[in-house]
């Protein structure tokens, strides 16, 4: 993904509503999150104008966070599912199958979210917890280390 | 293990093949009356064993069915482990699914599930393997090995090692292993070894081993598409094999290699995979999803995984991809 594009989406982030998004396109992996809520914004439309010096500037202060580590202690109820050999990790069957699971699956204890290979030793992961996919840290095809983060769950 | 009459009888027939055996010997041996061998014998005629009956001198075995049913590879199986329970089908989806079924509802260590066709018969990555009737292998065996999870991928190499073995014993063939587990005869591939994992986080459940053999193929019998790459024990040795002896000689093998590395630990199989491998001093051309990294192949890892060394030296893991040898 470009730096351009990564702008882009930043700026329509900040003029829009959403508080929070997930990006996927080939493997990358964005995670934009504002800063803090300013507490005013929940109050009714109505006594808007009262806040609206204070609202205005905020969108600067508003900058997303641009997130490239595996995000641990953002949000507390989450589960890292971790490769338990190395091998080379796939999000499907196979190249024409869809994937086991995308950005947003629920899933539950014995949902399949990859598939290891070594030595065309391949061992499906389930993902042991319930919840919803927020994170994928690695790409099709690469190859991961033993304890190496692959999801990250939102329980 | 529970032998039964019919299974006796078999024995007997086919240690006796040079002579009559008498209805009335047969009786006394089975313990069976001489109508219930009389009818164990048309029972056996109608599975394909050619059986001379003559009147006063009684049943002598003439010939057997190429049979994969599990009374013919238990005839004459010795091990322990490997075939205690072999439960054949004529026609299956594939022997992983059924085998994976079975071991989920607690199927022992060494079961082995055998099928004279599949018909979703599948490779790496979900490419189709095909499995025709009446001249291939497909089987799928049941391990449930108490080590770390880690070391599975030992076992493909493991069974690698066991076929090569099984294939020599049995025939003049020369087979040679090319990383990490396709078996080629003459360069070309005859069998071909899938594992499937079922683990719970790091605890193992078992292991699948799915192993498809071409036997007694003809080149025409293969698909054309593969031809050049793909032939079968037949096609190489020039002659037809009886497939329960080597569904025999696996298991026989297999157990021998097993109760090797659980007792002297993976490095005793390195050596004999490295000595039986096709692949070691070759330049490779190893192509993953991600990426195609050429090389001399010029060795494995205590733990398998195979080292490339590029034109400038510079040592590549490869740990699982497409592998072909270089031959230029």
């Amino acid at each position: 993904m470009k730096f351009e594009e990564i702008k882009e989406l930043v700026k329509l982030i900040n003029e829009s509503n959403i508080n929070e998004m997930k990006f996927e396109k080939d493997g990358t992996v964005l995670s934009l999150k504002k800063a803090a809520e300013v507490q005013h914004q929940a109050l009714p439309v109505s006594q808007q104008p009262v806040i609206e010096r204070q609202v205005a500037p905020v969108v600067a202060a508003q900058a997303p966070i641009i997130e490239a580590e595996p995000k641990q202690s953002i949000e507390e109820n989450t589960y890292v599912i971790k490769a338990p050999m190395v091998g080379t990790f796939y999000r499907s069957p196979s190249p024409e199958q869809p994937s086991y699971v995308d950005l947003g699956s629920k899933i539950q204890p014995n949902t399949t979210v990859c598939l290891l290979e070594a030595m065309k030793l391949f061992n499906e992961i389930e993902a042991e917890v319930s919840g919803e996919i927020i994170e994928i840290h690695v790409q099709a095809g690469q190859l991961v280390e033993f304890g190496q983060p692959l999801f990250t769950v939102k329980l | 293990m529970q032998t039964s009459t019919i299974q006796k009888l078999i024995f007997l027939l086919v240690n006796n093949d040079n002579e009559f055996l008498s209805g009335q010997k047969l009786s006394a041996e089975l313990g069976v009356s001489r109508t219930a061998v009389w009818k164990h014998i048309e029972e056996l005629r109608k599975e394909g064993y050619d059986i001379e009956a003559v009147a006063r001198k009684g049943y002598k075995l003439l010939s057997i069915p190429d049979a994969i049913t599990a009374k013919e590879i238990l005839n004459n199986l010795s091990t322990n482990i490997f075939g205690k329970d072999i439960f054949f089908y004529q026609v299956v989806t594939s022997t992983q699914k059924i085998a994976t079924e079975m071991a989920m509802s607690g199927a022992a260590e060494g079961t082995v599930i055998v099928a004279e066709e599949q018909t979703e018969g599948r490779g790496r990555l979900q490419r189709k393997w095909h499995t025709p009737s009446g001249n291939s292998v497909a089987m799928s065996i049941i391990i449930r090995p108490r080590i770390l999870l880690s070391s599975t991928p030992h076992f493909t190499l493991l069974v690698a090692v066991s076929i090569v073995k099984a294939i020599k014993d049995i025939s003049t063939l020369n087979p040679k292993i090319k990383w990490p587990n396709d078996i080629l005869i003459n360069g070309k591939k005859s069998v071909g070894i899938l594992t499937e994992l079922n683990a719970e986080a790091d605890q193992i459940n078992f292991l699948i081993v799915g192993i498809g053999i071409n036997v007694n193929q003809v080149i025409d019998d293969l698909p054309k598409e593969i031809q050049n790459i793909a032939t079968s024990l037949a096609i190489e040795d020039g002659k037809k094999f009886r497939r329960a002896e080597l569904i025999r000689s696996i298991l026989t093998n297999l157990e021998y290699f097993y109760e090797k590395y659980i007792k002297e630990g993976f490095t005793s199989i390195k050596d004999i995979w490295e000595k039986e491998s096709c692949t070691i001093g070759e330049n490779i051309i190893a192509k993953t999803s991600l990426e195609t990294i050429e090389g001399r192949a010029v060795g494995i890892t205590n733990d398998g995984i195979l080292l490339l060394e590029d034109k400038e030296g510079n040592i590549h893991n490869i740990i699982s991809g497409d592998i072909f040898i270089d031959t230029k």
